[in-house]
């Protein structure tokens, strides 16, 4: 884009955009958990709606539980993407940015055999989905939850690509680098993400309570 | 560059246009790129890839065999549309491209062809003018709607149409004028002027931007299909357990809301943060202009109350496909659950329809009045206030669903409480008027008529709130008045007024005064012909959503059907006015037509790419009218436009 780059534009003026823009970033990030947050409160809602109002006294009928073992495994997947998630950025932090695209592809891999599970669990129910309030609610939420795999894998995913791109386009990453723009938009990215995949890994714990322990 | 950022910051105005060969071939001018045409064909081959892949997947299924009725592939060939349609503008290049890190290549660069408003662009002035083309399209067919509506109802015995198809037309003219409503401001008036009022040279996410008006068209789509797919005879609120008894026509509601709050999410969050954070300096948070306040507290409530609706469609739609009971009664599921999920999002959505309209009028005002906003703070604190409480009274919808009548007084206390609030933002515009030597020109016309629509439909919400009154009129035409006093009396009205008061800066040409005013004074007259007696004959008991009524409302009914067919012709004036001043006989507008002091008006005509040639700085509070000596309200730091600063 350089083609572009006009001189007329001056340095303050920059500085100006350039903390507008990481300020997006921020706020997009925080205002992205808040939309989620009220989605998935609307699954909680439904979820203890259904139980207490127990129609027709078909809430969850006595034993039926979803697949434990596969949703285990999902929920553990959740986990590990956020946890690799925030332990690559403290690794970025501390100066080593290949720690963080290693977490990252790491992360990657997890989060799609997550996916993995989380539709081949679909095909292991052992009820029919509108057998009752509980089976209802464990499609629902599965299907949904295929979606906010995707959102964190993706995201995860292209955050590593573009550090590598960065790196590759900086030349490097020596502590000098990190003060250039292109670095600092980077690390707003990464901190808005790994908020995120942390929010989700609480989500997700919840829901496994809510499916499983309750 | 980034996930989000994602024009570059160094694209300054003036820039100079790239040789062809650079730009990337997605936005060449000419065939061979991506527009509106490429988006067709996607969307179709969509929409049979969508229906051969649930045949696939879903043709043995015992009650796809039993009922004849394949819902999945109905509802797979409706969301591979939507998809082929945003793949064929090319809303997905970039999020795509980033998978394997190519973000950059696809930067947008500016062309000046006139093709660009029919492709995915990421200047939000071709957003807005997209927008306004958008929702005057949902507009006139939704109001074809409506005259269909009001033609079955000149007689109570003769009928135009049978029971069944008169219900459809009702919930689709119903479900596309909501849809409409959450984008009428925001979409075309907000993605155009907000940069330009808070002077920033961009949006913080064009590309979301630009997704959520695609995804608008898209929803159009969607719900236009549920007539070709039956139609769905639930009304706009699609309650359950007729919703899940309906037959395919629902999907297209439902998948549509889902589609529609997509969009409107999208709009909201990049509205919202561009607010946040695209301020010139200076431009603190007490002095950003009003109209901007209103954008943002519907941007929040955009953000945080349509997810609520999205899930409840999604719900929706797998009861449809598949077989879960969310709103089944009979298999542990709730029908009250769809109508919490609706309300919690359809009260909030409520305001969305309401606070950008009171935000015209609070940035209008002060410049017809040439009077400084009266209690700037008292309309800005009370619009957020109303965003706030909007959450808390949604069971006010509920009163006669069954729900546990000790709930009922709490929601009617939060109800009243929340038209204090309102009542400020009200008074603010009294205030503002007051004593003051008003010009009448037409947006201001169409403002105080506002103020007139909106303390009929305002007051008559009170009325609802009250429990022993919204027991007898709850379910009629009284509530039908209601709410058209305040959407269309209040929400139309100020897109009528702000389309007057800005169409000159967005395309350079004055819409024509006197065609204006016959449009203005019929909108005016029949809109009130039109739905004042709506209010008698709910309170004389006339169900809404049925077509048949007792023989001694025909009167009444009759006197509205004709006021309705007129307030029809008023809007074929608006349009025949707007072909008139854009194209047929265009008259170049002044640079600053009514001497504003905003800072809209205050950067070159037509607007520069980048908006302004310096980044400006604030100098001072928005709406100094009156006093001769004020200071300019910013600093621009190149002389551009005409600007007229003295009041
Ligand atoms: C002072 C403010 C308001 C109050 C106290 C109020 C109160 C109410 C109440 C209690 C109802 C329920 C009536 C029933 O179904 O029995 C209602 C319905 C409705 N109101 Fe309002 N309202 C107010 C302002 C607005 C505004 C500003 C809008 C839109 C811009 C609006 C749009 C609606 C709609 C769409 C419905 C009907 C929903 C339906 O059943 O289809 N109201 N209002
Ligand atoms: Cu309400």
């Amino acid at each position: 884009m350089s083609e572009l780059t006009g001189s007329r534009i001056s340095p303050e003026e920059r500085e100006y955009e350039l903390r507008a823009q990481i300020g997006s970033i921020w706020s997009g990030g925080r205002l992205f958990i808040g939309i989620y947050t009220f989605a998935i409160a609307s699954l909680v809602f439904t979820y203890f709606y259904l139980r207490s109002t127990n129609s027709a006294s078909l809430w969850r009928t006595p034993g039926e539980t979803a697949p434990v073992a596969m949703g285990y495994a999902i929920w553990i997947c959740t986990l590990l993407v956020a946890f690799l998630a925030n332990y690559g950025r403290r690794r970025l932090r501390a100066g080593f940015a290949q720690d963080f695209v290693v977490a990252g592809w790491t992360a990657t891999g997890v989060g799609l055999l997550g996916l993995f599970f989380q539709i081949y669990i679909l095909t292991q129910v052992p009820f029919y989905p509108g057998a009752n309030g509980y089976s209802s609610m464990f499609i629902g939420y599965s299907i949904f939850n295929i979606g906010t795999l995707v959102v964190m894998t993706y995201w995860i995913e292209t955050t590593t690509v573009r550090a590598m791109r960065v790196r590759r386009e900086l030349g490097g990453d020596k502590p000098e680098l990190s003060k250039h723009e292109m670095a600092q938009l980077f690390r707003a990215d990464v901190a808005s993400m790994v908020y995120f995949q942390g929010f989700i890994a609480v989500a997700a714990t919840l829901f496994l309570a809510m499916f499983y322990w309750m | 560059m980034t996930i989000s950022a994602e024009r570059p910051v160094d694209v300054v105005a003036g820039a100079p246009s790239l040789p062809v060969s650079k730009v990337s071939w997605t936005q060449r001018p000419g065939w061979v790129s991506q527009h509106l045409g490429t988006a067709v064909v996607m969307g179709f081959l969509g929409y049979v890839f969508g229906h051969w892949l649930g045949n696939y997947i879903a043709s043995g299924y015992t009650y796809v065999q039993n009922t004849g009725q394949n819902n999945i592939a109905d509802t797979l060939a409706l969301a591979f549309m939507v998809l082929g349609w945003l793949l064929g503008i090319g809303a997905l290049n970039y999020p795509l491209l980033k998978i394997v890190g190519r973000e950059p290549a696809e930067e947008e660069i500016p062309i000046k062809h006139w093709s660009r408003f029919f492709r995915f662009s990421l200047d939000h002035k071709v957003v807005g003018l997209q927008y306004v083309v958008g929702v005057l399209l949902f507009m006139f067919t939704g109001g074809l709607l409506a005259m269909a509506v009001r033609a079955e109802l000149l007689s109570p015995t003769f009928h135009l149409f049978s029971a069944d198809t008169y219900i459809k037309i009702v919930s689709e003219h119903g479900t596309v004028m909501m849809m409409m409503a959450t984008s009428i401001i925001v979409g075309p008036l907000g993605n155009y002027f907000v940069p330009l009022m808070i002077g920033a040279r961009r949006m913080a996410f064009p590309r979301i931007e630009a997704f959520s008006f695609w995804i608008f068209t898209a929803g159009y789509m969607v719900i236009f299909a549920a007539l070709p797919y039956g139609g769905f005879p639930t009304g706009w609120t699609g309650y359950a357990p007729l919703q899940t008894q309906a037959g395919p026509g629902m999907i297209g509601y439902l998948l549509g809301f889902a589609v529609i709050g997509t969009g409107m999410i999208a709009s909201g969050f990049n509205i919202g943060v561009t607010i946040i954070n695209y301020r010139a300096p200076g431009l603190t948070w007490n002095r950003i202009p009003v109209f901007v306040w209103s954008i943002l507290a519907t941007a929040s409530l955009l953000t945080l109350a349509t997810p609520v609706l999205f899930v409840g469609g999604f719900l929706g739609l797998l009861d449809k496909t598949v077989q879960t009971a969310f709103y089944v009664n009979e298999h542990g599921g709730s029908a009250y659950l769809w109508q919490n999920l609706f309300w919690f999002f359809g009260h909030p959505e409520v305001y969305i329809m309401a606070l950008p309209g009171f935000g015209i009028a609070g940035e209008l005002l002060p410049v017809f009045t040439r009077k400084p906003l009266f209690a700037y703070k008292v309309s800005a604190a009370g619009m957020m206030g109303v965003a706030l409480l909007s959450f808390f009274v949604w069971q006010h919808h509920l009163f006669q669903s069954g729900i546990n009548p000790d709930m009922r007084p709490l929601f009617m206390l939060t109800t009243e409480l929340i038209s204090i609030p309102t009542g400020f933002i009200y008074l603010v515009g009294l205030g503002t008027m007051y004593k003051a030597k008003i010009r009448f020109r037409l947006p201001m016309m169409f403002v105080m008529a506002l103020f007139f629509n909106f303390l009929i439909g305002g007051v008559t919400g009170v009325f609802l709130s009250d429990v022993p009154v919204n027991v007898t009129v709850h379910g009629g035409f009284f509530v039908l008045a209601h709410f058209h006093y305040t959407i269309m009396g209040g929400l139309l009205f100020a897109f009528m007024a702000g389309l007057y008061y800005w169409l000159p800066k967005m395309t350079g040409r004055m819409m024509n005064e006197k065609i204006g005013k016959w449009h203005f004074w019929t909108m005016f007259i029949f809109f009130n012909l039109t739905f004042f007696p709506m209010f008698f004959i709910g309170l004389l008991g006339q169900p809404r959503r049925v077509f048949e009524y007792a023989s001694n409302l025909q009167g009444l009914n009759d006197f509205a059907s004709i006021s309705a067919f007129l307030l029809g012709v008023s809007f074929i004036i608006f349009a025949f006015n707007l072909a008139w001043s854009m194209w047929i006989n265009p008259v170049k507008a002044p640079a600053n037509p009514w001497d504003s002091l905003g800072l809209e008006w205050q950067t070159a005509s037509p607007v520069p790419h980048d908006n302004f040639e310096r980044i400006p700085v604030i100098m001072t509070d928005p709406y100094r009218y009156g006093e001769p000596d004020a200071p300019a309200f910013a600093d621009l730091g190149v002389a551009v436009g005409s600007n007229s600063h003295e009041a």
